[in-house]
């Protein structure tokens, strides 16, 4: 004698599974899911939320590298990392960069609005404000970073990765102007700079040899760490 | 007595009174192939560190934990009523067999937001031993769930068949919880 009901127990398994995928793939960060599917690659950090293009520099990097042992396993930062990636609705790009108990956050649009935040951190939770009173609050969820920016009258989302250089977070300082650079693991960049009160597009960084110039005035660009003075 | 055919070669163990063997070596082997399906996917497809965040909780781990803290605690009543099916404990009322049928019904759905979050945003990882253990299980707990589903769709298993089932869903679902949020509350 056969039983119909395990088999429909089964079959409700099968499609509770594929209901949770799609939501998963269709609530992913934007631009994210076909490179995803495409690329077949094991390593667990590259998976940028923007990985729009294959990785040119990547692909060797091994499912063991020290540091994602140690945040995942701790549920703790490590003594110095970098996390950057797409914000939650397109609002723009985050990177966070901790050092030891401190941390330093960069927000920008890559048109015309930006925010650099410092803060501290403690075990798992990092705390940050801007100068003008944004708040960014995160905590460490298994090897990336989850949390949410608050401005006036905004809130942003976000849950990003570990960034490998040279993604990472990047600042150029010259006498008038400030130029602020998130690269992402694919290779992309947002960046917003500021002279006086007018924000625009930053220029193209290029990691391997960071110099840019504006208005005549050659700026060096610099990885930011946790402890930086913004 | 009737025109029976020579038996299948993976027959031949036939035991008396229809017994069959072969329909659970066949069982086990699509649990298997499941539980290997899964462990391939998840160390191949890259996790995407993201994954839909469930309402009210601090965090997705968190979210994870609650739910599969929900799904052990259904498993600790499938023992329970499975005791009482099998008489060894005396529960013996016609409820018992619809709680086990239920509760495990229940606990499977709700253990699969957290294992798609595990798969579809971590992957199967290997950089310890708690996680290489937890993503191992991960994959074998699935595999054997469908073994278990597809005994119980026949009435001529051996009788130890449905207990060793069991048995390797109860052993699968509770290294999960111990793997992961026993570790993530201590």
């Amino acid at each position: 004698m056969k039983h119909r009901s395990p088999l429909i127990t089964l079959a409700a398994v099968v499609l509770a599974f594929a209901i949770m995928f799609i939501v998963d793939i269709l609530s992913g960060p934007p631009g994210s899911t076909s490179a995803e599917t495409a690329n077949p690659s094991a390593a667990p950090a590259t998976a940028g939320a923007t990985s729009t293009s294959p990785q040119p520099t990547e692909t060797t990097v091994t499912s063991t590298s020290p540091s994602a042992s140690n945040s995942a396993e701790d549920s703790k930062f490590p003594e110095k990392i970098v996390y950057a990636g797409q914000a939650e609705d397109g609002a723009g790009a985050i990177a966070v960069a901790v050092l030891g108990t401190q941390a330093a956050a960069y927000f920008c649009d890559g048109r015309s609005v930006e925010s650099w935040f410092r803060g501290a951190v403690t075990s798992s939770d990092i705390s940050l404000k801007s100068k003008d009173g944004a708040t960014l609050q995160a905590s460490l969820d298994g090897d990336h970073l989850k949390g949410t920016l608050r401005t006036k009258n905004d809130r942003v989302r976000f849950e990003i990765n570990k960034a490998k250089k040279p993604a990472g977070l990047y600042r150029a300082r010259g006498s008038k102007t400030t130029i602020g650079w998130i690269v992402l693991e694919d290779g992309s960049e947002v960046g917003v700079q500021t002279t006086g009160e007018e924000s625009a597009p930053a220029p193209d960084l290029n990691p391997e040899n960071p110099q840019v110039t504006v208005d005549g005035e050659e700026l060096g660009a610099v990885p930011i760490n946790g402890n930086a003075d913004l | 007595m009737t025109s029976v055919p020579v038996p299948a070669p993976e027959a031949s163990p036939a035991e008396p009174s229809g017994i069959k063997i072969g329909p659970v070596i066949i069982a086990f082997a699509i649990g298997t192939a499941v539980s290997i399906g899964i462990g391939v996917y998840g160390r191949l497809h890259p996790p995407s560190g993201h994954a839909v965040n469930i309402a009210g909780f601090s965090t997705g781990a968190a979210a994870k934990a609650f739910l599969a803290s929900i799904v052990m605690a259904l498993v600790i009543v499938q023992v329970v009523t499975a005791m009482g099916i099998y008489r060894r404990i005396p529960l013996r009322d016609a409820w018992v067999g619809t709680v086990h049928r239920w509760s495990g019904r229940l606990a499977v759905l709700i253990s699969v937001p957290v294992a798609v979050h595990c798969l579809y945003a971590l992957g199967f990882q290997t950089y310890d031993g708690r996680v290489i253990a937890h993503s191992l299980f991960g994959c074998f707990f699935y595999g054997a769930f469908v073994f278990k589903m597809l005994i119980l769709t026949r009435d001529d298993s051996p009788g130890w068949a449905l207990p060793l089932a069991g048995g390797l869903v109860l052993t699968g679902l509770t290294a999960l919880w111990v793997t992961a949020v026993l570790w993530f509350l201590v």
